[in-house]
């Protein structure tokens, strides 16, 4: 064997070890975080929320409950923008400096540190505005991680727009359709497989967030309930459950197991970590169905 | 006709509204931070506030020079961890494995990027955190004559390298799988060229393949890099929090993020210290901005 060939053998075994390594890690990490949650792990916690439990910690389904609110919500606040943006950028907008600056600001959100986005929502959602979103409470975790995962929306929008062919939007051109009827019957259709991907992708990255959550929504150890209460610290007097209310997520769950070490029992933190895990791959499994199915149709 | 002609302005109007909704939230929200920011980061000497060592809330002295050479150090440390791996796994993805077993392994590389980064703090501390105190501390505080591998807290497992290795499992698929995508977009005619030349598979890949993709694989490092820096809550848990330039791999540390993090719940309702943590989160947003641009630049979307 000549050097050339052993430096191929060295290298090729390099990258072998490399891959191997990952996926040892990745099994390691889920089966350790599963092994340390079994003990916790029975439908009883996750159907019970934290009130209802001895003690603290405990029920994980105000925390399930939450999370889902959380990111659903904040989702469905930023598809609208996000979208429309994506249209715009792409359909209407001539390239040139304005756009260049539009496309540069959704580079830094996307880029934005989830602590520095975190303070701001503590600020401006929470103090500044407290009159109207009641402090801690649902709406500020939900505009705030809007805010968060707009950019990330709005990417996925454009790169499913880029998708659609420019024959079909020709011919649409051709048979007379002006360029929002193009829009709505050709473009929109043809994307929305992409767009629903990206959908389910940005719910996913609303239930992972914790920094955002825990400096705008708080934590509550009760279920979501819906009721109208006086308060004279708000701004129509009354106090809207479970909007203006503070609400549970599942990472801030998970976090109190470093928070408070001597109070929650780290199996209970680890089955919260599961329950997230469990809900962010559903989630990814339905964003790779919905690719696979615009492959296949 | 008419009717048709308001049907097409009106969602014109609609989608210019959207974008600069969007557009105004961004400026807003940059505009925000830097404003609150001001009073502390321009107000005291923008070069005091960077060089200066003493973060003091009753004396208002405020230098943020620790934490970011607390965070440089962190995410240089996992770059250096993380980097060779990653690319390594992106070249057997892309030029070792058969078709089949690569887009098997790929939905698994992809599930490491779903698992929240909370949930990788909780599994530094409390699974990983004793595994470094007992057995890998000590491995590599046997090559304590160079000064940077010495253990100098060996009572506990948290530090610069607990951190960093969690961090770079974190940013490993990120840059795993960007890299990937930059190596398969190498045309197929560029490596027959090379095999017609005579050269075996690696003189292909590390002289073809490797340079034409390096401007993937470097947009990509500096994607991984911005997600190191911003990362907040597994490095609150796992570098120790202890305000000093760390002297060892295995020193503790407090990077900007958990420093924000920490201090901002006591703080956010006077005037000063808030505006100095703002001032904390407008340098780190200052330096990812610029690596944003540095990436855009190189070519790389995000």
């Amino acid at each position: 064997m000549n050097r050339r060939k052993v430096e191929g053998f060295i290298f090729k075994n390099i990258s072998y070890a490399a891959v191997t390594l990952t996926l040892v890690i990745l099994f390691f990490i889920l089966g350790r975080i599963t092994w340390e949650a079994i003990p916790s792990l029975s439908l009883e916690n996750i159907f019970t929320s934290e009130s209802e439990s001895k003690g603290f910690g405990g029920g994980l389904a105000n925390a399930i409950v939450g999370t889902i609110i959380l990111s659903l919500g904040s989702t469905l606040l930023a598809t609208p923008f996000a979208v429309g943006t994506a249209i715009y950028l792409k359909k209407y907008a001539k390239k040139g400096r304005i756009v260049s600056f539009f496309s540069f600001m959704l580079d830094v959100m996307s880029g934005t540190p989830s602590i520095v986005l975190g303070i701001f929502g503590l600020l401006f959602l929470v103090y500044i505005l407290r009159t109207v979103t009641g402090g801690f409470s649902m709406i500020s975790g939900i505009i705030a991680l809007a805010i968060l995962i707009l950019p990330v929306l709005e990417r996925a929008t454009e790169v499913a727009i880029d998708t659609v062919p420019h024959e079909l939007e020709h011919a649409s051109y051709a048979l007379g359709a002006n360029k929002w009827e193009t829009i709505r019957h050709i473009t929109i259709p043809y994307a929305l497989n992409g767009i629903l991907t990206g959908f389910v992708l940005s719910v996913g990255r609303a239930a992972e967030e914790s920094a955002v959550v825990i400096l705008t929504a708080g934590y509550s150890q009760f279920m979501p309930e819906f009721k109208i209460a006086a308060s004279d610290k708000l701004i129509f007097g009354v106090k809207v459950y479970p909007f203006q209310d503070l609400i549970a997520a599942l990472p801030i769950t998970v976090y109190h197991a470093f928070e408070f070490p001597h109070m929650v029992d780290r199996s209970e933190s680890f089955a919260a970590a599961f329950v997230l895990i469990a809900i962010v791959m559903i989630l990814n499994a339905l964003a790779r169905f919905f690719v696979w199915r615009r492959r296949i149709g | 006709m008419n009717h048709r002609s308001i049907d097409d302005n009106l969602p014109h109007y609609f989608f210019i509204f959207c974008a600069l909704i969007t557009t105004f939230i961004a400026v807003y929200f940059i505009g925000f931070i830097f404003y609150t920011a001001a009073p502390v980061l321009f107000g005291k000497g923008l070069i005091n506030f960077l060089t200066g060592t003493v973060w003091n809330y009753n004396d208002g002295i405020y230098g943020v020079r620790i934490f970011i050479i607390g965070t440089l150090v962190m995410t240089a440390m996992s770059l250096t961890l993380a980097v060779p791996v990653s690319v390594f796994t992106a070249i057997f993805l892309s030029e070792y494995a058969p078709q089949k077993i690569a887009s098997a392994i790929r939905p698994f590389i992809e599930l490491l990027v779903g698992i929240p980064s909370v949930v990788y703090g909780i599994f530094g501390l409390l699974v990983l955190e004793n595994f470094f105190q007992y057995y890998l501390d000590p491995l590599i505080n046997m090559f304590s004559f160079i000064p940077i591998f010495a253990d100098l807290t060996p009572s506990r497992g948290n530090g610069v390298f607990l951190a960093s290795s969690v961090l770079a499992i974190m940013i490993l698929p990120t840059i795993a799988s960007l890299s990937e995508d930059a190596m398969r977009s190498v045309p197929s005619e560029y490596r027959e060229a090379s095999f017609a030349l005579g050269s075996t598979q690696w003189e292909t890949i590390r002289k073809v393949v490797l340079p034409s993709a390096s401007g993937g694989i470097l947009s990509a490092t500096i994607l991984g890099m911005m997600r190191a820096m911003g990362e907040t809550m597994a490095i609150v848990m796992l570098l120790g929090n202890v305000a000093h330039v760390p002297g060892s791999i295995l020193d503790t540390g407090y990077a900007m993020t958990s420093k924000i993090l920490n201090d901002i719940g006591y703080y956010s309702a006077m005037d000063e210290p808030r505006s100095a943590l703002f001032a904390v989160a407008a340098v780190l947003f200052t330096m990812e901005i610029i690596f944003v641009a540095a990436a855009r630049r190189i070519g790389g979307r995000l």
